[in-house]
């Protein structure tokens, strides 16, 4: 990488973050107004069965949600300035430290989804391209129409049937490390492999068409060299693109994952705190996860740069 | 550039293998007992708790004045004995000696005073304030007229004395609630809006770790002898998929499990686990809410055709597979103290009847909406209910909503008919009677029915405040009648729950009430994990 490519870069990431300070704030605007004209008031669930017209009010203006919009939206964003998301409703638990305690997890998680779904996406997607029409490559494609098909949920709980209950390899639940991630990790992997597979393969098949491939045929390189330094190389844009979407999505929180396997990460503290209507910790996760899935798209920008000379980052100058 | 990729592939790797291998595998502490919540606790703070999580765990933390045995009646905790004045407005508790919070400090009957009054200041925002709403000198020191409760007095350091403004029957049993637990106020004071996730108490464990949605850990007090625990700790793992947490407990990963519905047949007819399950019959009541504050359901005529119309014994023996008892009216048999006049008693199952008052009082074709909740035990029976109704020549709409959002519908009584539940917090009758039924407890205090009767209004309060339990009787007996007549609530069932525990579990006792174990029973035969 040249320097003048460095500096580019840098400028490039400096502009993305700049970007991020306006989008989170509008980001928190929609969202507020989203959660405050859901029905469900998190007053009622907090007082729990039985409690006086008196409790209610009080706790009402506790959390301030008797003053009005405008006003509860700036104390909010005052909130923001001073550097936390506040407390949850219910546990009276600093949201921010919560979040830090939980993302880790779910980053372990989506790496570790990916670390499946990457090498075995790409070789389906191989298979599916270099051996069209073999029995192999039937049989590779019924795979990926399945593992797009079938439900993240269904996915898991048999998962956790066979090798949990029957086979006693694994643990159903708990978080911590490689048993407890294997079985999430699988589950989440098993739709990325598939989507990842397919792309790879139309990619591929597309590249081997490209007339540089044909003068690579002819220069004398052989099928292997082709394939991997040429072809896969070519078709790599829109799997990158994939493999962005997919790990910002399960940094976002792989709810249902996270929830049937008791994986302690961001998507099932999400999911608590919308079922509760605790609005600081679904606001934190909203902000949070906002600003994880900017950051991995910058990231696949940058990896588009190193892997395609014909993208490149512009510094803006033309 | 390739090379640069491939290392950064390399490095995303390393990240990984060492993300994993790093993390050490979590196995079971010999000595500790694994149990299941089904939901992250809400807080752990008495005074805010009002969820039956949360009062599981708090009830292994702290202790109260008075506790109860299985019994149900009321038996010494911190205090050792206690007088209440004839009059019955007057309760003096004498305290035991040494009984100390987790930091070593004795508890005195000013701490008692502290936490009474921490949980009616407006400050500590207590939902559950209304426990010592009768205490002398409660409303002056809530609005700010009075700088502490008259009616709480510290006589002493082993002296405490509440007084009430009215005799008020169930009182005593109400001190047995989680809120009315003690708590240190240096601990409060020192731990700020932390002390919720962090709490000192003088119970039998003290709080080892909470990672949210994750797991509760406790650990033996050592200072506690009242009497000590068995066991080391207890891990409560918070799974809120039934299936998971049946593969846990499958596994020996969990040593007790509450028997969710989707396992009953599997775990009743399992000859392992038969021998090892016991029944809990809970104090509850299950029912079907019909508002009576508007048209059409306002006409007793029709909520008695309702009621006449299902067959909630059927569907308690087909659909519940008979996790019940039918009930009789709203106040689960264990807490009623008196017969019900049969010939005034619950309506039993006439389509034909019902049909019939249907059509006489031109509701045929009247559309109706039922509320239930986003869970699906409930939705299969708002169907079954549509059904039976349907046959009556009634429309019904479900529409069902998350619980947030259907606890503010039922408590501004949007619906017609809403499908709920009520547990005790104190075993009386008057906990399914005054919240539920009073005409002042309309919305969110319990009576969302809307039911209004001046006549019930008396004579609850007649009980509440009757110092001759015998009269007492007479007035709920009287009251409870006068509820089943008028049919505010189509009285299903009373839910009873079963608990498996595996072998190595011993001394597993089941209570009625949420907060009645404090973990001083089990004990676990020595086993390798």
């Amino acid at each position: 990488m040249s320097a003048c490519g460095g500096a580019t870069i840098r400028i490039y990431i400096l502009k993305r973050i700049l970007v991020l300070v306006p989008l989170l704030i509008s980001v928190t605007f929609v969202s507020f107004c989203l959660l405050k004209t859901l029905p469900g008031d998190p007053v009622y669930s907090m007082v729990g069965e039985r409690a006086t017209p008196e409790a209610i009010e009080s706790i009402r203006k506790e959390i301030g949600s008797d003053r009005d919009f405008m006003s509860q939206y700036a104390g909010y964003l005052g909130l923001l300035a001073g550097g936390n998301f506040g407390r949850s409703y219910y546990s009276n638990r600093d949201v921010l430290d919560d979040i830090a305690a939980k993302l880790p997890n779910t980053m372990k998680l989506a790496l570790a989804a990916m670390a499946i779904a990457i090498p075995c996406g790409l070789a389906a997607g191989m298979i599916m391209a270099y051996r069209r029409g073999s029995f192999i490559e039937r049989i590779a494609g019924m795979f990926t129409i399945g593992g797009v098909s079938l439900p993240v949920f269904w996915v898991g709980l048999m998962a956790m049937l066979v090798f949990s209950l029957e086979l006693r390899l694994l643990p159903p639940s708990g978080t911590g490390g490689f048993k407890f991630i294997a079985l999430p990790a699988l589950t989440l992997a098993v739709p990325a492999i598939s989507t990842l597979a397919r792309v790879a393969a139309a990619s591929i098949e597309e590249s081997m068409g490209l007339q540089f491939i044909r003068t690579a045929r002819a220069k004398g390189l052989s099928p292997l060299k082709i394939a991997i330094f040429h072809v896969t190389k070519n078709a790599l844009i829109p799997v990158v693109t994939i493999i962005g979407l997919e790990f910002g999505s399960y940094l976002s929180g792989a709810v249902v994952t996270e929830t049937i396997f008791g994986w302690d990460g961001i998507g099932r503290f999400a999911m608590q705190g919308i079922i509760m209507r605790d609005y600081p910790v679904i606001m934190g996760c909203i902000i949070t996860c906002t600003a994880v899935f900017v950051v991995v798209n910058m990231l696949t920008d940058i990896i588009y740069h190193y892997i395609d000379p014909r993208i490149r980052i512009h510094d803006g100058k033309g | 550039m390739p090379r640069l990729t491939f290392a950064l592939f390399r490095l995303a790797g390393l990240a990984l293998l060492f993300s994993i291998t790093s993390c050490s595998p979590e196995n079971r502490t010999n000595d500790y007992l694994y149990c299941r919540l089904n939901s992250n606790p809400s807080t752990l703070d008495p005074a805010l708790i009002t969820d039956v999580q949360a009062s599981v765990v708090a009830a292994k933390l702290f202790n109260g004045l008075v506790g109860l045995d299985a019994g149900l009646n009321v038996v010494p905790d911190i205090a050792e004995r206690w007088e209440i004045s004839p009059d019955g407005l007057t309760y003096r508790f004498r305290l035991k000696r040494g009984f100390l919070f987790a930091n070593g400090r004795e508890v005195t009957a000013h701490d008692f005073k502290y936490s009474f009054e921490r949980l009616l200041a407006t400050a500590t925002k207590s939902p559950n304030n209304w426990i010592f709403e009768n205490v002398e000198g409660a409303r002056a020191f809530r609005e700010g007229r009075a700088d502490e409760v008259g009616g709480l007095k510290a006589l002493g350091p082993y002296d405490f004395e509440i007084r009430i403004a009215r005799p008020f029957s169930p009182f005593l049993k109400m001190l047995t609630m989680t809120p009315a637990y003690v708590v240190p106020r240096e601990a409060v004071i020192a731990g700020g809006p932390d002390f919720a996730s962090h709490p000192m108490g003088t119970g039998p464990y003290i709080l080892e770790e909470w990672a949210p949605n994750r797991e509760v850990v406790l650990k033996r007090n050592e200072r506690y002898s009242n009497p000590a625990a068995h066991l080391k700790g207890i891990v409560f793992r918070i799974l809120p998929e039934d299936l998971t947490a049946f593969t846990e407990f499958e596994l020996g990963n969990l040593d007790i499990f509450q028997i969710p519905a989707s396992a009953y047949s599997k775990l009743r007819n399992d000859l392992r686990r038969k021998q090892y399950i016991e029944v809990l019959p809970g104090l509850n009541t299950y029912y079907l809410g019909l508002n009576t504050s508007r048209p059409p359901l306002d006409n007793p005529a029709l909520r008695r055709a309702i009621a006449f119309a299902i067959d909630r014994k059927k569907i308690l023996e087909k659909f519940y597979e008979g996790r019940g008892r039918l009930a009789d009216g709203p106040v689960p048999d264990a807490l009623r103290s008196w017969h019900l006049d049969k010939d005034r008693g619950p309506v039993e199952f006439n389509p034909v009847l019902a049909r019939q008052i249907v059509a006489d009082n031109g509701f045929s074709g009247v559309r109706l909406k039922l509320y239930v909740a986003a869970d699906q035990e409930a939705v299969d029976i708002a169907e079954i209910i549509q059904g039976y109704l349907a046959d009556a020549g009634l429309t019904i709409t479900i529409r069902q909503l998350e619980w947030s959002s259907y606890k503010q519908a039922i408590n501004n009584g949007e619906p017609d008919m809403f499908w709920l539940n009520w547990w005790a917090d104190y075993p009386d009758a008057e906990n399914f009677l005054f919240p539920l039924f009073h005409s002042a407890n309309i919305g969110p205090a319990g009576n969302r029915t809307r039911y209004a009767n001046k006549e019930v209004d008396r004579l609850i309060e007649l009980g509440q405040h009757a110092t001759d339990p015998a009269l007492r009787n007479r007035a709920y007996c009287e009251a409870e009648e006068k509820i089943i007549a008028d049919v505010p609530w189509v009285f299903f069932w009373h839910k009873t729950d079963y608990v498996v525990r595996q072998p190595w579990v011993e001394g597993l006792k089941v209570y009625e009430i949420y907060n009645m174990d404090k973990g001083l029973d089990v004990s676990l035969r020595r086993r390798n994990y």
